[in-house]
């Protein structure tokens, strides 16, 4: 065990890529994921840690410093949120296609207009396509277990992709909260160094996304479309050796809380599901069968996971945290995969999607609550009258 | 049935236009162009388009411009190039040496080709013509010059206008020994239809007996993907690139008379190739990969390289 503070998610997130004794980093700034660059300069100042610590012209650079970083054979850490994220869109897909173990933290923030410093979702989810392994963190403890648990994956030969770890601004990113920080021996023993299967070197030069013909094109996308596969057993090991060396036991797909018998439950990702776990808590105490499902690894989807563990429940209510205008339903990207995972299901599970927390602004208990009211109407009934529901608005 | 009998199309005519990037690939364009105008006017479905993984910004460069034309609705219009073609077409000579024009060609198919030189001489080169049911000559050269201009290229609406250059020729002497469209009809779409009717009455043919050929095997996607290295990296070519062998872009090969060379190794530092070395005697050129620019015969102060055409050699 180590030591317990009282820090901020970045503050975790920073000692995490401390711990990972990471070779490269590259920062710009841009709320509310600052705070973790800027412990990290402070770090890499006071000698806490041995990083070339370069600062970037903007999120495009960051992203192609640490590309080239890790193509050399470097540990490597960046970071950002909102419009910063979709600056370096460009830079994700060659850096999972040529099977680069980045690792980028984003804690997430509305994208413009408002400008608006709350979080969204939707900054990070806008990347879920591009061949990164993503997943959400709700509380500093997991930010920075989720950094260590991430480069073990990604960096596992089997894998050899870059990670999104992601942390809801503000709520996760700078309210403090309990971490047990770990100490270096018992990192060594979880993350072993990093070493990719081909590393720029001028002695045996190599070409790393070349220029192909159409026809390399299905076989080159179907490497990746497979490869992604690869992670839920890899992740499952990590997630057990990490219990073993730091006795700390997560879930590799989703955390469930009071599901037992529940009949009803909200699923969704992120800093509100620990209200949801609070709003839970207190309905159980009314007798009420309520729970939630914390999805945790967001890429891969875990479908056949989503759909044997939700296929129990007569109602899912699916929060999305994020902006999708004009998305089939309504409701946001993950009703739509959670829609499309228990498909085979037909009528026996009812799916409703709740949009809420939009730039930013807190889910409210009483929010959760009126979402658990609808969940039961509809485990009672039988009848989805709306696919998805706006909130305050509507419900 | 076999999806293959299932989707045939017997009606459709398959061109393709072998030509040089920049020199002449306006030309190759016009071709095609003007043919399924012309088509068009007779009531036959067409497209046309040029090859688009070749690099027609690069000088010299062997690319292919396509035409289909058909009685029928075109069902396969969404291709990279013609599989098949009943009629090639051969705009600068030098590529009918280790260019292979006539992969794929239906059995009974024409070759035209653009040269003064014989039609046996041309089959010297060609080696085995296989499918091949009729070959033609014609000097489009000596009838109309090549228009040399990027409007047009990419897609983008040709401000110069069709059939000025060789093309005009070229599209006439298809038209006669194939009679894929009116001649009449050919003469109301090209811009000199006076070079145009030229090449539909001086050019030469000769029938040739089909020969049967060996089907040629393709990789499968599974191949591919078995064959595919990790991320797609590759080493990389530290002398010779095996996958981009270029001297099949050169039309005229440097011969050096080692009696007026002084070794002053101009031409060795010019070679934008790198494909001079140094020999006992003077500079060697790697005909592999050399393209035939000519810098090095420009460059040298005595004389002593001189560009010879391609075809006057046979290895």
């Amino acid at each position: 065990m180590g030591k317990v503070k009282n820090i901020s998610g970045c503050v975790a997130v920073a000692n995490g890529v401390r711990l990972a004794d990471v070779d490269v980093i590259c920062s710009y700034p841009i709320r509310p994921y600052t705070g973790i660059m800027s412990e990290l300069a402070r770090m890499v100042a006071d000698g806490e840690l041995d990083a070339e610590f370069v600062h970037g012209e903007g999120e495009h650079a960051q992203l192609s410093v640490v590309y080239g970083a890790s193509a050399a054979g470097a540990r490597v850490f960046t970071g950002s949120s909102g419009v910063g994220v979709t600056y370096a869109f460009e830079v994700y897909s060659p850096i999972s296609g040529e099977r680069l173990p980045v690792q980028m933290a984003i804690a997430d923030r509305t994208l413009d207009p408002p400008g608006d410093f709350g979080s969204e979702h939707t900054d990070a989810e806008c990347c879920r396509d591009q061949g990164w392994i993503q997943g959400w963190a709700s509380t500093p403890q997991e930010a920075l277990d989720n950094t260590l648990i991430f480069y073990r994956v990604g960096e596992d030969p089997r894998v050899l992709l870059p990670q999104f770890a992601c942390l809801d601004g503000y709520f996760v990113s700078h309210i403090l909260g309990p971490v047990d920080i770990p100490e270096p021996e018992q990192v060594k023993e979880f993350l072993p160094p990093y070493k990719n299967h081909h590393v720029l070197d001028p002695r045996n030069p190599q070409i790393i996304g070349p220029q192909i013909e159409p026809a390399m094109g299905p076989p080159l996308q179907y490497q990746r479309y497979q490869v992604l596969k690869n992670v839920f057993k890899v992740l499952e090991e990590a997630c057990d050796d990490f219990a073993r060396i730091f006795g700390r036991r997560y879930d590799p797909y989703m955390e469930e809380y009071c599901t037992g018998d529940a009949e009803v439950v909200i699923f969704g990702q992120g800093a509100h599901m620990e209200t949801a776990k609070a709003v839970v808590k207190r309905l159980r105490n009314l007798g009420e069968k309520v729970g939630a499902v914390r999805l945790r690894t967001f890429r891969p989807f875990p479908t056949e996971q989503v759909k044997e563990r939700l296929s129990r429940f007569k109602a899912v209510g699916v929060l999305d945290n994020s902006t999708n205008f004009g998305i089939s339903g309504g409701g946001g990207v993950l009703l739509s995969e959670v829609r499309t995972a228990l498909y085979d299901f037909g009528d026996k599970v009812k799916t409703v999607g709740f949009v809420a927390g939009l730039g930013g602004e807190v889910v409210t208990h009483d929010e959760f609550y009126r979402m658990f009211q609808k969940l039961q109407e509809i485990a009672k009934t039988g009848k989805v009258e709306k696919t998805a529901y706006w909130l305050p608005f509507e419900l | 049935m076999s999806s293959n009998e299932l989707f045939i199309e017997p009606n459709l005519k398959q061109i393709t236009v072998w030509s040089r990037g920049v020199i002449m690939n306006k030309d190759a364009r016009d071709v095609v162009v003007a043919l399924t105008e012309a088509a068009s006017k007779e009531g036959k479905y067409v497209q046309a388009w040029e090859n688009y993984v070749d690099l027609p910004d690069r000088i010299n460069v062997p690319v292919r411009a396509y035409a289909r034309i058909s009685s029928d609705p075109i069902a396969s219009r969404y291709v990279y190039e013609n599989e098949a073609p009943d009629i090639v077409v051969v705009l600068e000579e030098t590529l009918v040496k280790g260019v292979p024009v006539l992969k794929g060609i239906k059995p009974g198919s024409t070759l035209v080709v653009n040269t003064r030189r014989s039609i046996d001489t041309i089959l010297k080169f060609l080696g085995d013509t296989g499918n091949l049911g009729q070959i033609a000559t014609v000097d489009a050269s000596s009838m109309a010059e090549a228009v040399v201009t990027l409007s047009g290229s990419e897609g983008a609406t040709d401000a110069t206008g069709i059939g000025a250059g060789i093309a005009a020729p070229i599209a006439g002497a298809v038209a006669r020994v194939t009679g894929i469209v009116d001649v009449e009809n050919l003469a109301r779409v090209v811009k000199n239809p006076a070079a145009m009717r030229r090449g539909y009455e001086e050019v030469q043919v000769r029938k040739l007996e089909v020969r049967p050929v060996a089907k040629e095997s393709q990789t499968t996607a599974k191949e591919l993907l078995r064959q595919m290295p990790f991320a797609g990296t590759v080493p990389s070519p530290q002398e010779e690139n095996e996958g981009m062998v270029t001297g099949n872009w050169r039309m005229k090969r440097p011969i050096l008379n080692t009696e007026a060379c002084t070794q002053c190794w101009t031409c060795w530092i010019y070679c934008p190739d790198s494909c001079i070395k140094k020999g006992e005697d003077g500079p060697l050129f790697n005909l592999k990969y050399c393209k035939g620019c000519g810098l090095c015969a420009t460059v040298c102060p005595t004389g002593a390289i001189t560009e010879v055409p391609e075809l006057d050699f046979e290895d």
